[in-house]
């Protein structure tokens, strides 16, 4: 493994990251203005949800109004809960198990525990202690366990030049506990620190892995309005991450991320254009690897979508993903979208050479995604998807636990 | 997905729904003891001047659309967005505001229900509407989305909830006539948390006020499991009474609170209720829905259809009396 050197590969991948970022920063600013002047009645928002090209007929409609009330992502209500957080991509197109949150006085105390089992038996188990409202909600600290099994991860291979037959799979079981703080810079804003232990586990070939000691700290510019279904706004979100071996001694590296979205909104807000870019890079010491579950992986459902879950994996990574979301009814998009991406050993060699392209519909709240389908086509053919997330949704932007493994 | 996974959804696809569908078992009604204070219902002697605008609290109690409120903290409970406020007198607010996109939009409902319900002599705490209001937490100010305002006033304390039940006036024209009006307006969740109990101090007086306080899934549809709240094309669909059975009217209502008015109202009791909010002028309909924000012409539509209905309803009593007269 050699060491990370941040020049890109190609100046049309600089070109299109660019574009991203410059989409991303500039809504950032926009969102910014406008405030009012004291004294004065505010101006009445603009609650109505963007009308679709066609009539919505009645049960469309109320079908978004169950899963505005059942599933919407509100996500702040005390008491008991069905959790259908997805474990990992690979687990089944659905989720459920029981979960309990609770805010105590005046939100300045949460506590939410959750655990689910998927469809393919993947279980997953979470328990989160946070002090949210510290030094005028400047401050947030936390902890969060995390315990997880997943019973048959796909492995193709290391490296771009893997065929798709015959993956091999290994069980994997972890265990994670980290400590975590954010700084609020601005409501928009964030400075987050993450310390934790992780113990994982390969169960089918019964070896002891190491256990690690990791770190990370990430700086998030967020103006999406609804993250699980976002029409407008963007994420900036840069990171530093170290990975200690605590036991081996030979698993040690850094990793670097970038991820820089925009969400364009046209035609009074009935098509958006959805764009997102991800690098991730390594650094390991002469006589360090990265282990393979630990390595990003590509393809599935959040990333390349024509390629099987896990397809690629290497110690880098790059993915572009351009979306254009067409509303036919309020609460149904017509999706075009293309996808390009690599995983390399060497960083300068990474490329948007595996590519898809497709479309889908998705059936959405304003809120959140609830339902999407996608039909991709690619180098390796063709690949129908189900989920029940938005495509881009960036979850590192919010998760403090170490990604396990490391999936978009 | 394997056989057992096969099965296991389609139990649950199959089981979910007759489990659903099972008919809700009868509430048995039981009245209790009298309690000292104890009012559902007041004698409107002065229907004709109401304010439906500010209601029965006045222009003193309400908020200051101009003011900037101060977040004490979010409320983590029911479909809509919660929080409680103070304004610059101090005063604190609970407010209910939409999500955006507008779904299920409880607020301004529950403004008008509470206009209606206080201007035919239901007691109601004060509540106001803002259709957008300036919010500072601990990380600034902005503009939100506006909603309804309830005040907590130091007289008017919150003593829990009641239950439909069980209480001092099952039976009783004002009880009648309050699931009379509920079903006018299609309110879909009339569990009993929904009900607040209040005492009442002025100077020595008090009382205990059984309010419904709750009321904003209303004035939509009465679709079993996902019924519509504030969707005038959907209320203006729904009719309002079907028939009369062995003496009892017989509601087109099909929400789950079904049996609590099956075979329990009578013509007289719609025709009550119906008479009092068929003294509401014109003007008053107006500006109850003018006080919780809607457009003039959403308003019209509303106001026609629960006219349509107070028609129905005084029109129902006619006919029974007419039939008795014309059988003897």
């Amino acid at each position: 493994m050699t060491g990370c050197r941040p020049t890109l590969a190609g100046n049309w991948v600089v070109a299109g990251l660019a574009l991203v970022l410059a989409c991303g920063l500039s809504v950032t600013a926009t969102a910014q203005q406008g405030q009012p002047a004291p004294q004065d009645v505010p101006p009445t928002p603009e609650v109505a949800e963007p009308q679709g090209f066609i009539t919505e007929p009645g049960w469309l409609g109320r079908a978004a109004i169950f899963s505005d009330r059942k599933l919407g992502g509100g996500g702040n209500g005390n008491g008991f809960y069905v959790s259908t957080k997805s474990p990992i991509q690979g687990s089944g197109w659905i989720t459920l198990g029981p979960g309990y949150r609770h805010s105590f006085q005046d939100d300045r105390v949460l506590v939410d525990v959750s655990a689910g089992v998927s469809i393919k038996g993947y279980k997953v188990a979470e328990a989160k202690f946070e002090l949210p409202r510290l030094l005028r909600s400047r401050l947030v600290l936390g902890t969060i366990y995390r315990w997880q099994d997943f019973r048959a991860i796909k492995s193709y291979g290391e490296g771009p030049d893997t065929t798709e037959d015959n993956p091999s799979t290994y069980h994997l079981r972890s265990q994670n506990i980290v400590g975590y703080s954010t700084v609020r810079l601005a409501r928009w804003l964030e400075l987050n620190a993450s310390v934790g232990r992780l113990s994982p586990d390969i169960l089918s070939i019964g070896g002891d892995e190491p256990s690690f000691l990791h770190s990370e700290t990430s700086l998030v510019a967020d103006t999406r309005d609804f993250p699980d279904h976002p029409t407008r706004g963007g994420l900036v979100r840069v990171s530093a991450a170290r990975f200690n071996d605590r036991s081996a001694g030979l698993y040690t590296f850094n990793r670097y991320e970038s991820e820089v979205a925009g969400f364009i909104p046209l035609a009074r807000s009935r098509v958006v254009l959805a764009l997102r870019g991800w690098l991730v890079a390594a650094d390991t010491q002469p006589g360090q690897t990265v282990p393979e579950y630990l390595q990003p992986n590509l393809g599935g459902g959040h990333s390349l979508r024509s390629y099987p879950d896990f397809r690629f994996r290497d110690d880098n990574m790059l993915v572009g993903n351009m979306e254009l979301r067409v509303a036919l009814f309020t609460h149904l998009d017509a999706v075009a979208f293309a996808d390009g991406g690599s995983v390399s050993a060497r960083f300068n060699d990474l490329n948007l050479d595996q590519r898809s392209v497709g479309g889908g519909l998705r059936f959405h709240t304003r809120r959140a995604t609830i339902l999407r389908t996608d039909l991709a086509h690619g180098h390796e053919g063709w690949h129908v998807r189900f989920s029940l997330s938005e495509p881009l949704r960036m979850a590192r932007s919010t998760r403090r636990t170490a990604p396990f493994p490391f999936v978009p | 997905m394997t056989r057992r996974q096969w099965t296991l959804v389609a139990t649950v696809l199959v089981v979910a729904p007759i489990t659903a569908c099972a008919k809700a078992p009868r509430p048995s009604l039981q009245p209790s003891a009298p309690v000292a204070g104890a009012v559902l219902w007041v004698e409107p002697t002065d229907i004709a001047t109401r304010d439906l605008f500010y209601g029965p609290w006045g222009a003193e109690h309400a908020p200051d659309a101009t003011d900037t409120f101060t977040l004490v903290a979010s409320n983590h409970s029911g479909v809509n967005l919660a929080m409680t406020v103070t304004d610059s007198r101090h005063r604190e607010w609970s407010v209910k505001t939409p999500y955006l996109g507008g779904l299920d939009s409880e607020a301004p409902v529950e403004v008008v229900v509470s206009r209606l319900l206080s201007a035919v002599g239901y007691p109601q705490p004060a509540v106001y509407f803002l259709p957008a209001f300036r919010l500072t937490d601990d990380l600034g100010t902005r503009v939100m989305a506006g909603g309804r305002f309830r005040l907590q006033d130091a007289a008017l304390t919150d003593e829990g909830f009641w239950q439909w039940e069980e209480n001092p006036f099952i039976g009783t024209k004002p009880y009648q006539g309050l699931q009379v009006i509920l079903m006018m307006l299609n309110s879909t969740d009339l569990k009993n948390s929904n009900n607040t109990l209040y005492q009442r101090r002025t100077g020595d007086l008090v009382e205990q006020w059984y309010a419904v306080r709750d009321v904003g899934a209303a004035l939509g549809d009465y679709h079993r499991f996902i019924p519509r709240k504030n969707h005038i094309a959907a209320f203006e669909k729904t009719p309002f009474i079907v028939g009369v059975n062995n003496g009892y009217v017989d509601f087109a209502y099909q929400g789950s609170y079904r049996p609590f008015v099956e075979g329990r109202i009578t013509p007289a009791d719609v025709a009550w209720a119906s008479n009092w909010l068929g003294r509401l002028s014109d003007p008053q309909w107006q500006d109850a829905f003018r006080a919780a924000g809607y457009q003039p012409a959403d308003a019209s539509r509303f106001i026609a259809k629960l006219q349509q209905k107070v028609r129905e309803g005084q029109a129902l009593a006619n006919d029974i009396n007419r039939s008795s007269r014309d059988q003897k």
